[in-house]
């Protein structure tokens, strides 16, 4: 079932215009990035761009810089659903033998398997900037941070699904775009403004997003330990109270997949319960 | 030798909010039967198969195809088309009728056969999007045959199409109504039930108001048109009178449906005896839709 849900999705996706120009744009988009920072020769003492592109560093930059372009992903997503409510072609798989589930499964299988494809595409750009770049060739140093990758893996699953889920609520391309886009800024920022701010670390996009932090660009390259010119590190300001101490990686994690497990609950719930 | 039941339909009921588009509706398909359901738009045939298909959930009472609940396996053994064609207007008919295919694990013969039958074999590679509206319905249908159903549900499957179109789709479903399948079809045109269907089920404003043979239900009658110097006299006497069904006034005249096996002559026979000379006496057998008209009134 699951490998005819993929060769139907995969009809439907491969000859949609839109998907092939975004994705193209997607990949295009990173490449650039990564080859135009990689041509920046920028250095100063304590910060050099070529440490960038070497292991194990390269685990930590490349995934942060693929995350910009997540929501070409999301958006991918948003349409190429959207258009099933539009077109009516969900209620005519239904009407041709799909159930409501195989629906969200064959969804399901369309995101896991936009983000196979970003993965592997970081980790193919990964292999290729790492190996010409890196001095260090041990395998602690290539694999080093490589678990990272994986990490933005839940981060791609993570935009599309709440993608999914948006279009189900509002079963209209356009309008699930700006939603999605309304919710990142400012509907969760207001939000979570009204809460306290230990609260504030646990809500959705604030937990997905952190899944690829910005690299600590200054202790990444550099042995020193960074501090303002006000002599005082980011430590400092956690224990003056002024930032508060982000979660461990394990648990940005843990609730990164609980989001995305209760993204598409509530899609597949939505989708049980709404006339096609 | 007791019949399949293909379709049960038990107390069937659908709202749209406050608005009741399906109450109570009761009715059984049986195999080899052409079921059509007939009634004015808005009278609740497609919100009927949208919920016997499983598109739109029911509000009260149950269906059972062929003896079950709606399963995956028995959605395969049907074919349907409700209300507009649906298919991805960027895919080619060939890639829409591939996803159809693999749905109900067809092969891709049965793709071409389809085209073949909905004479579309030679735009199997043009893109949904850029077909005629008749087209796009032809395409629709060769959807339905996707797999050879046992069971085709067509929801008003000739919209859009020229007469020429209009025969084709009839020549289709009488085709495949030979080969013993079983067709629901449903339809506010009084001439494609008639010509087309077995069995019938008359539904206004989401009521089932009379199910049964097309023959029985709707048989055509014969209506005489009569006129006398005194007409409020003639309608009070005709209204008591035994060998009458039902009569009405229609402008002028006064319209007379008489009992079997009673004729006009012994209606003017009758009328003279009473002391009523007419002055027109005219029969004119009732057309089908004027039946439908006032079954549905």
């Amino acid at each position: 079932m699951i490998r005819k849900l993929f060769q139907i999705e995969k009809i439907k996706a491969l000859s949609y215009p839109a998907f092939k120009t975004l994705m193209i744009i997607h990949f295009l988009l990173f490449f650039l990035v990564v080859l135009i920072v990689s041509q920046v020769n920028f250095s100063f003492p304590g910060f050099s761009v070529t440490k960038l592109y070497q292991f194990p560093n390269i685990w930590e930059f490349f995934p942060w810089v693929a995350s910009w372009f997540n929501l070409f992903l999301a958006i991918v997503v948003i349409l190429l659903v959207g258009n099933e409510f539009s077109f009516r072609t969900f209620r005519q798989n239904v009407i041709d033998g799909l159930s409501r589930n195989d629906l969200i499964r064959g969804k399901i299988i369309l995101i896991f398997s936009i983000a196979v494809y970003t993965f592997l595409m970081v980790l193919i750009a990964i292999l290729i900037f790492g190996l010409i770049n890196s001095d260090d060739y041990s395998m602690g140093a290539i694999f080093g941070k490589s678990y990272l990758l994986l990490i933005y893996f839940i981060q791609a699953l993570g935009y599309m699904s709440l993608g999914l889920l948006i279009t189900i609520m509002f079963r209209n391309n356009a309008l699930s775009i700006i939603m999605f886009i309304l919710y990142f800024f400012p509907i969760e920022p207001i939000i979570r403004w009204i809460f306290e701010a230990h609260a504030r670390r646990y809500f959705p996009i604030k937990i997905i997003s952190n899944l690829t932090p910005m690299p600590e660009f200054l202790t990444m390259t550099s042995e020193k330990t960074f501090t303002t010119s006000s002599g005082t590190s980011a430590l400092d300001f956690q224990e003056m109270g002024l930032t508060i101490e982000p979660l461990s990686v394990g648990l940005n994690v843990g609730l990164a997949v609980i989001y995305i497990l209760v993204f598409l609950g509530i899609s597949t719930y939505l989708l049980n319960k709404k006339n096609l | 030798m007791s019949v399949e039941k293909i379709l049960e339909i038990n107390n069937l009921s659908k709202n749209y909010g406050s608005l009741q588009a399906v109450r109570d509706i009761s009715f059984t398909v049986n195999k080899g039967e052409v079921y059509g359901i007939l009634g004015p738009n808005g009278s609740g045939k497609t919100t009927t198969l949208a919920v016997i298909l499983g598109v739109l959930n029911a509000n009260g009472g149950d269906f059972k195809w062929f003896g079950k609940p709606l399963q995956k396996e028995t959605r395969q053994r049907i074919g349907a088309l409700i209300e507009t064609p649906n298919f991805y207007p960027y895919l080619t008919l060939f890639e829409n009728l591939q996803i159809a295919a693999k749905i109900k694990n067809a092969s891709e013969e049965s793709i071409n056969n389809a085209l073949g039958t909905a004479n579309l074999l030679k735009r199997k590679h043009t893109n949904y999007g850029n077909l005629s509206l008749g087209m796009k319905q032809r395409m629709a249908i060769a959807s339905v045959l996707i797999g050879d159903p046992d069971v085709l549900v067509l929801d008003e499957p000739t919209n859009g199409l020229d007469p020429e179109g209009f025969a084709e789709v009839r020549n289709i479903i009488q085709s495949q109504a030979s080969k013993g399948k079983t067709i629901i079809l449903a339809s506010h045109i009084l001439d494609e039930v008639e010509k087309v269907c077995s069995h019938v089920a008359i539904l206004k404003s989401g009521e089932l108001i009379a199910n049964g043979r097309v023959g029985e239900l709707l048989t055509s009658e014969d209506i005489v048109y009569v006129q006398s110097e005194n007409q409020d006299e003639l309608f009070a006497l005709l209204q008591f009178a035994e060998m009458v069904s039902r009569v009405s006034r229609i402008e002028d005249d006064i319209t007379v449906v008489l009992k079997k096996p009673f004729t006009p002559v012994e209606l003017n026979k009758f009328c003279s005896e009473k002391g009523f000379v007419l002055s027109k006496i005219m029969l004119r057998k009732q057309s089908l839709e004027a039946q439908f008209l006032e079954l549905v009134k």
